[in-house]
């Protein structure tokens, strides 16, 4: 109680703008999804594109193919020398249990905790009990539930728990846009901690997680801001949804992530669990409220700050979704989102390449822009690859020159066991040797992806910031 | 600190870049210098011409023969586009010994020792190929094929070692890129990936994960082989195509393909070995004994597939299995604890006693006979009897055959079906011209199909003509009521 008079006041929430990111700087805020030179040049691409069809489309449409398989095998090779570089040492950074002990005693610092929820009553219980039950100081925990002043049912939830002792709740009063990011900015004012962490409203971390965060942040140069920790499913074997979203998840958090500290690149955050220097964040005015995926643009922003993002070997287990409609909205909304954040920071690329240096924007380029690209295009060239295996017609070898048919018949064959391969190497490293036989799928479920590629594509123009909440709690309804 | 990470740059740089240029281009230097007609990949070179030329032949040719590998030309295919001959050829060459002395790098630096075993390894591979004075051995075929066998192996002993997943991953890739490298590394290829779960078994916290390193481990290798009979089979219409002259060329082909998995036992004692070891061990991982005991097995894998080859006569690639076997044994005395004065000795030593084998063992490489003077000796012959003559060259002899042509005249065949020609080309005088079946060409398809066309001919195939070890024969059709007119019209 005595540290609580301590701390700093809290602000009245009424007086947070949680809107400030967009309007003291606009330019790197999603409020407007495109600019209107953005605007231009897109249609102008558009415009040369249709022309040249028109013109020659032969022509025109070979060197779309060609430029489209040159992008594959940089792609290929790009995941090869990401996946290479998380053999490093400095991947990864690791404390063991040891060492976390041998840290006693000493004093550790207030560690803010911030869980956006809504409509989620049923998951209240078990979030409080998992904070609580973290291997940190009750004292040195600031943990905020964020719930929206209109869902009344999670906060009678909330209200109906005895909190322990620095836990509350912090009710977000009505505005738009109604975005976890806009919620999380208001949490981020009101945060009494030196450092700060997300949670999503099922997630269980790792008990220690928090003191090797603490540890992470020590032992790293002033310029890490950020911590990133290896997210997980605790319900990998739910159904063939739930296995294939587990082997990608470990692909990407244990592998793929930790390659890119290594190599020190621009990293797409994970939703939750990503631990911040308080006061950094609170320079960078939080998360943009009308991006859908605020994790990914804030992570390209510390990039363009000149801040640092490395990787924590503790791992926070969530629900997979395992509902097909469900898991096909969250993945619309994330592709959204990647789209959203490309265009915002290609409104300057000069300064864009300023700031992120040459190697890290092609990183940015190829993480951001390139993945969204290939869901995109992939069902063109599957459709391809069907009709010349089932039919071979002279029109589609046209189409491939001699070295792009070449190139592409590598990416088909090389590059797309390597991807689904990855997911496999993913499944073995979690030990979840069970998956790794589903892994084998993954290309239907690469199909799945394109789908909501698309589907994010068309929403990005006609519903930019509509947020397509992520179902959570299905593992216990079907359970029950 | 700072000392220490200098060192460790300079050797990095040493080892990986410096160390490697220079020995690849001694190399390269030393074939020039001691054969002046050396070609780096001569089957090779041609193959890429035809494929760069968008032509079927070139698409069968590429995976139609489970002796000509497509692996080499998939490396060279890049060069042939970017560069004319003889650079491609060079670049390829550098490019594939480059990999070899990564390679060697990758091997010895698993064990953590100094940079100059590292050093001394990369020089010794290099010397033995150099003073063995056989330049025939230097082809992008054999390095590669060196180079991922000492991957495979030296991955396999890292993984048996340590149980690094890196290990299971690079063993279970290199397995599946030698099976691309040809058919008498099949054996060596299949044995390296299935050795990943089974050396795994000696410990319980691995041997639980029998299957997960199955899988790993074995998927690349499964995918390659599933690849190769898919292209097959879309391009030559038969799944099995590459693999139909194993019949014609070994009579006795089960007690061949049983005596092939003969030479898989000799790692049983390694085996052995390493499940003692990871037993007695608290962590997962047999340990440096039985890495080198898994490494010195390969070789006598290696050694005794060449001899079972010989057996049933199929043994023309015996030198670039000699040359994995050396390369192996190299790595394995590198990786030794000894003082480096010692090792230099050693490896010295081994250099000496490599180069009386693989100087046996190397057959004398056949004079290459001026090719272009030999398509223009057929194309004089048909013109002086035609005007619409046509001639099929065939196999992959006949690739390398007509790299250098210019003229219509001659044309590669890689799938000989006389009907089909006969319907395609009406009322041309159609032409073969067929290679001897020895050595390499035995397992030509025009052999698997046609077992005595060189000798006899065949159903409508008359023997024309002999050009050096070519022989012509003439495919006879019933004239077209055209021709027949010009008959009647001359007489």
């Amino acid at each position: 109680m005595n540290e609580d008079k301590e701390r700093p006041a809290a602000k009245r929430v009424a007086e947070i703008d949680p809107l400030e990111l967009s309007r003291r700087r606009p330019d790197w805020s999603a409020s407007q999804p495109m600019t209107r030179v953005q605007k231009g040049v897109l249609l102008a691409v558009l415009a040369v594109l249709g022309a040249a069809f028109l013109w020659a489309p032969l022509p025109t449409a070979r060197g779309l193919i060609a430029l489209c398989t040159f992008f594959y095998v940089i792609m290929t090779l790009y995941k090869f020398v990401v996946i290479r570089a998380s053999l490093s040492p400095s991947a990864i950074l690791r404390f063991s249990a040891a060492q976390i002990a041998a840290q006693e005693p000493r004093e550790w610092p207030v560690f803010s905790v911030l869980v956006p929820m809504y409509k989620e009553p049923e998951t209240v219980k078990q979030m409080v009990a998992a904070l609580a039950e973290m291997d940190y100081p009750a004292d040195k925990k600031d943990v905020q539930i964020l719930l929206e002043a209109d869902d009344a049912v999670t906060l009678a939830a909330a209200r109906a728990l005895t909190l322990p002792p620095g836990f509350r709740v912090t009710e977000i009063p009505e505005s738009f846009p109604r975005t976890k990011p806009k919620a999380c900015n208001i949490g981020l004012h009101l945060a009494q901690g030196e450092y700060l962490v997300i949670y999503d409203a099922e997630d269980l971390p790792e008990k220690d997680q928090l003191k090797k965060a603490v540890m992470a942040f020590e032992s790293s140069p002033a310029n890490v801001v950020c911590v990133q920790s290896r997210l997980n499913y605790y319900n990998p074997r739910q159904n063939v949804l739930t296995r294939w979203f587990t082997a990608e998840y470990s692909a990407w958090f244990d592998l793929q992530l930790p390659g890119l500290a290594a190599l020190g690149a621009v990293i797409p955050l994970g939703g939750t669990s990503n631990h911040f220097k308080t006061k950094v964040l609170q320079e960078l005015m939080g998360w943009d409220a009308y991006n859908v995926t605020e994790d990914c643009d804030l992570g390209v922003r510390l990039g363009r700050a000149g801040y640092a993002t490395r990787m924590l070997e503790t791992t926070t287990w969530e629900e997979a979704c395992s509902d097909v409609r469900f898991w096909i909205k969250q993945r619309t909304r994330w592709q959204k989102g990647y789209i959203q954040t490309w265009f915002v920071h290609m409104r300057n690329p000069a300064k864009l390449l300023r700031e992120l240096g040459f190697v890290n924007f092609l990183h940015y380029h190829l993480l951001i822009g390139g993945v969204t690209f290939s869901v995109l295009v992939n069902p063109v060239f599957w459709a391809m690859a069907l009709v010349w295996f089932v039919f071979r017609p002279e029109g589609v070898a046209q189409l491939f020159p001699g070295p792009v048919f070449a190139a592409g018949a590598a990416c088909l064959f090389l590059g797309n066991f390597v991807f689904v391969y990855i997911n496999l190497l993913g499944c073995c490293k979690r030990k979840n040797d069970s998956l790794m036989g589903w892994a084998l799928l993954t290309p239907i479920y690469w199909m799945m992806m394109s789908y909501s590629g698309w589907r994010a594509f068309i929403q990005f123009f006609r519903d930019p910031f509509v947020w397509e909440k992520t179902q959570h709690g299905l593992v216990k309804k079907s359970q029950a | 600190m700072d000392q220490e990470r200098k060192t460790y740059r300079l050797v990095r740089l040493l080892t990986g870049a410096v160390t490697p240029v220079v020995l690849a281009a001694a190399l390269l230097a030393f074939a020039r210098l001691h054969d002046v007609a050396w070609e780096p990949g001569a089957q090779v070179a041609g193959l890429c011409r035809e494929l760069l030329a968008g032509t079927t032949e070139g698409r069968q040719a590429l995976f139609g023969s489970c002796w000509v590998a497509p692996l080499p030309v998939l490396v060279y295919l890049p060069f042939a586009w970017l560069l004319p001959e003889p650079a491609a050829g060079w670049a390829a060459f550098f490019s594939a010994w480059l990999f070899v002395f990564w390679t060697v790098r990758e091997a010895v630096k698993a064990t953590g020792q100094s940079g100059w075993r590292i050093l001394f390894a990369q020089v010794a591979v290099a010397a033995m190929m150099a003073v063995s004075g056989q330049p025939q051995a230097l082809q992008i075929a054999t390095a590669l094929t060196a180079g991922l066998m000492l991957l495979a192996a030296a991955s396999l002993a890292d993984w048996a070692a340590y149980r690094r997943l890196r290990d299971v991953v690079a063993t279970g890739a290199s397995g599946a890129f030698l099976m691309l490298c040809g058919f008498p590394v099949f054996g060596p290829a299949g044995l390296a990936v299935l050795l990943v779960p089974l050396a795994a078994c000696g410990h319980r916290e691995t041997r639980s994960r029998f299957q997960a390193w199955l899988l790993l481990g074995g998927l690349p290798l499964v995918y390659a082989v599933g690849v190769w009979l898919l292209l097959n089979r879309l391009i030559l219409g038969d799944a099995f195509f590459f693999l139909r002259s194993l019949p014609s060329l070994v009579p006795a082909l089960l007690p061949f393909l049983g005596a092939l998995l003969l030479p898989g036992l000799l790692v049983l004692p390694a085996l052995a070995v390493t499940w003692f070891c990871d037993a007695r061990s608290e962590t997962p991982g047999a340990g440096p004994v039985a890495a080198s005991a898994l490494l010195v097995s390969f070789p006598l894998v290696l050694i005794a597939t060449v001899e079972v080859l010989a057996r049933f006569g199929v043994d023309w690639n015996r030198m670039t299995l000699y040359v994995c076997a050396l390369a192996v044994l190299m790595i394995a005395l590198a990786r030794l604890r000894q003082p480096v004065y010692r090792l230099a000795l050693s490896l010295a030593l081994f250099v000496w006693l490599s180069t009386l084998w693989l100087g046996g063992g190397a057959a004398a490489p056949s004079p290459a006979a001026d090719s272009g003077q030999l398509c223009r000796e057929v194309e004089s012959y048909v013109n002086a009897r035609t005007p619409y003559g046509r001639v099929f060259v065939l196999g992959y002899a006949g690739l390398d055959l007509l790299r250098g042509y210019a003229g219509e005249r001659l044309e590669p065949n890689m799938d000989l079906h006389v009907g089909a020609l006969r319907r395609a080309y009406k009322g041309q005088d159609l032409y073969l011209l067929v290679p001897r079946p020895e050595g390499p060409a035995r397992a030509e398809s025009v052999f698997w199909k046609h077992p005595d066309v060189y000798e006899l001919g065949g159903d409508r195939l008359l023997y024309a003509a002999a050009f050096g070890t070519w022989r012509l024969f003439q495919v006879v059709s019933a004239p077209t009521q055209e021709q027949l007119d010009e008959w009647k019209k001359a007489r």
